[in-house]
């Protein structure tokens, strides 16, 4: 480091020292993965007979609740889908060694954005309008994701923070949109008047499921093929490695930022966009909360690979479906999938990711 | 005016409690991102102790314990194991909210949360001191973890300026190598640190349930927490400032209750985001002058 050019480089690339998250070994990671969820398990069937029932029925009934039907296996599919797309897209922040924790203020904002397109298009709706509206989540996730980048760059702000103080404002906004301009007059709570049918997401038929699973999947492949086989994947991948390397080699360590950034920042707000769109047809106040929170351990997973995001998305998204009839069957509290997903998070941050 | 200043104080204390614990996690080179969870699970075993006890003094303990059992996993997580500070922070924020929502309404021996209502801590007069005009009914006329909040400040500043176990908490934070060399296993310092900053952030949130409202809701730190780790950036790891920057944040909150008490046509919504909006504003204005602690959340090596 004691090269002034390197110095210089690094300086730009931004306030800390850094080093990108890393699996101890990929060898055995299968193992270890499939060992944490299995303590994890253990330790909620410890809480559930603490609760006085029994974990064999408790985790039977949320297996049923989440694939018993195909309705239910749709509804699972939804649910997967927000951690999905925005876990996938936080994990490729990771790859290049930021992190972004603001993808519970992108998702807001995105639900925001595609709620104000969908109530503001003109009647005489097509197909357009959904695809539209869509696009105005992205946009608005993609914004958000921009503001927290400016502050990062121009201020030397620590993207944490800069981040998970957007946060905050981000889903006050959303209270503050549904009390003003978004909102529906005299319904007793904060949400918005119901979307024209033509912003509804298609649904697949006799399948509880809409099309954003769809998106998802095609994004997290897309985000694959954009990582390993394109120049930004490769100079994303130098930085995450190497910031010095990467400034070295020529790349711009600042617009790296900013592509990743964006990216992600539309993806998350694309989930939200989604999530409206798609499962409530209006805006609701607290509709993404802990969504942004829960996508960034997922995308902890993705450090690898984004398709690694899938599985573990797919997880949480089957917990979560199965887990209101567990509440509604046996009586065991649906938070207990929550101590789930968090134990089995830091069992696999204990066994395997490293900061090399 | 007294009583805005009062309120200031009021709901800066938690928030002071949090910072406290993680300018020691954070000069020890831990990043504090689970104070959130480390206040919930201190303000849940708070009612759940006082309650079961009928003791405040009981539920204040465990509240330090709860805290610190969400400061031992992270410590385990991120410093034994070496995983990444943030992430473990927040995922540490998740369990807590999960396993608290959980055992809430186990104890309420089915679905629905179990409602407890004690009666919020009463404010002890300090004698004398509280008969001075002014200042004696808005400083000496608090709850008493209010007080223990303003002495813990005061005793952090000394621990970490004027002693030995505070000189080598700071060096673990900026070259753990050295105080390995001086015999001091850098990676013990760091576990108690953190276990100690869960202790302390648990404090903040028994004032929140115990010393506040009485009772205990789902999430009701509200991201306190993660405004407790803006303030001790804001304030650069120094405890005395620390407590000036969640004065500032307690005088934001308590000057939109105002705002919305004498029905100001400013929404609510706009108002509480001031805290937040400060918080970055400040952030940026120290820019690159803001200089973390050169080690912090650099892994430590074992095995050596």
């Amino acid at each position: 480091m004691s090269d002034p050019t390197l110095q210089a480089a690094d300086e730009a690339a931004g306030p800390a020292r850094r080093a990108p998250l890393r699996f101890r070994s990929s060898e055995g990671m299968a193992t270890r993965i499939v060992v944490a969820v299995v303590l994890s398990l253990l330790c909620a069937a410890a809480l559930v007979a603490l609760s006085g029932h029994s974990p064999l029925a408790a985790f039977g009934a949320m297996i049923v609740g989440a694939v018993g039907s195909p309705h239910q296996i749709g509804v699972a599919l939804n649910r997967t889908t927000p951690y999905l797309l925005a876990g996938s897209g936080v994990a490729m922040c990771f790859r290049a060694g930021i992190i972004n924790i603001g993808a519970e203020g992108q998702i807001a904002m995105g639900g925001v954005g595609a709620a104000a397109v969908a109530l503001a298009w003109p009647s005489g709706a097509s197909e357009l309008t959904v695809v539209a509206s869509l696009l105005g989540g992205a946009a608005a996730g993609a914004i958000w994701a921009a503001l927290a980048t400016a502050i990062h760059l121009g201020r030397r702000v620590h993207e944490v923070l800069a981040t998970l103080l957007l946060n905050f404002v981000a889903l006050l906004l959303v209270q503050q949109a549904l009390a003003g301009p978004l909102g529906q007059f005299g319904a007793g709570f904060l949400q918005s008047p119901e979307f024209p049918k033509a912003a509804w997401l298609w649904r697949i038929p006799d399948f509880g499921a809409h099309v954003g699973f769809v998106i998802a999947i095609l994004a997290a492949i897309g985000l694959s093929v954009l990582l390993w086989r394109t120049p930004f994947g490769f100079s994303l991948r130098v930085a995450g490695s190497s910031r010095p390397a990467a400034a070295y080699a020529g790349f711009s360590l600042p617009a790296i930022t900013w592509g990743v950034m964006l990216l992600s920042g539309a993806l998350a707000g694309l989930a939200g966009g989604i999530e409206v769109l798609g499962v409530h047809h209006r805006l609701i106040e607290g509709f993404s909360l802990g969504f942004g929170f829960k996508a960034v351990t997922v995308a902890l997973l993705g450090a690898l690979e984004p398709l690694a995001v899938a599985p573990a998305a797919l997880f949480v998204g089957l917990l979560e479906a199965g887990s209101l009839s567990m509440q509604r069957q046996i009586g065991v509290p649906s938070a207990l999938v929550v101590v789930i997903e968090g134990v089995t998070m830091l069992f696999i941050l204990a066994a395997t990711v490293r900061r090399a | 005016m007294i009583d805005f200043l009062a309120a200031a104080i009021r709901i800066a204390t938690p928030l002071l409690f949090a910072a406290l614990g993680g300018i020691l996690s954070e000069r020890a080179g831990v990043f504090a991102v689970g104070l959130e969870g480390m206040m919930l699970m201190g303000a849940f075993a708070a009612v759940v102790g006082a309650w079961a006890s009928d003791s405040a003094l009981i539920g204040i303990l465990l509240a330090l314990l709860g805290g610190a059992a969400i400061g031992l996993v992270v410590a385990l997580v991120a410093v034994r194991h070496r995983a990444d500070n943030m992430v473990t922070g927040l995922t540490a924020n998740i369990l807590a909210l999960g396993l608290t929502s959980y055992l809430l309404r186990v104890l309420a021996g089915g679905g629905r949360p179990i409602a407890i209502h004690l009666s919020p801590l009463a404010a002890w007069r300090v004698p004398v001191l509280a008969d001075l005009p002014v200042i004696g009914p808005l400083l000496f006329v608090q709850p008493p973890l209010t007080y223990v909040a303003a002495l813990g400040c005061v005793a952090l500043h000394l621990f970490l300026r004027r002693t030995q176990a505070g000189l080598t908490l700071r060096a673990t934070g900026e070259n753990p190598e050295a105080v390995f060399a001086s015999g001091v296993e850098p990676m013990r310092v760091r576990l108690l640190a953190v276990v100690a900053c869960g202790a302390i952030a648990g404090l903040g949130g028994a004032v929140l349930s115990l010393q506040q409202v009485g009772t205990f809701t789902d999430g009701m730190t509200g991201g306190r927490g993660y405004l407790a780790l803006a303030s001790l950036i804001v304030a650069r790891w120094n405890p005395l400032a620390a407590a000036a920057a969640c004065l500032v944040f307690g005088a934001a909150e308590a000057f939109e209750l105002r705002l919305q008490g004498f029905g100001v046509p400013v929404s609510s919504y706009i108002v509480q985001m001031v805290p937040y909006l400060i918080a970055l504003a400040v952030l940026a204005g120290l820019g690159r002058s803001t200089k973390l602690p050169a080690a912090i959340g650099q892994p430590l090596q074992r095995d050596r």
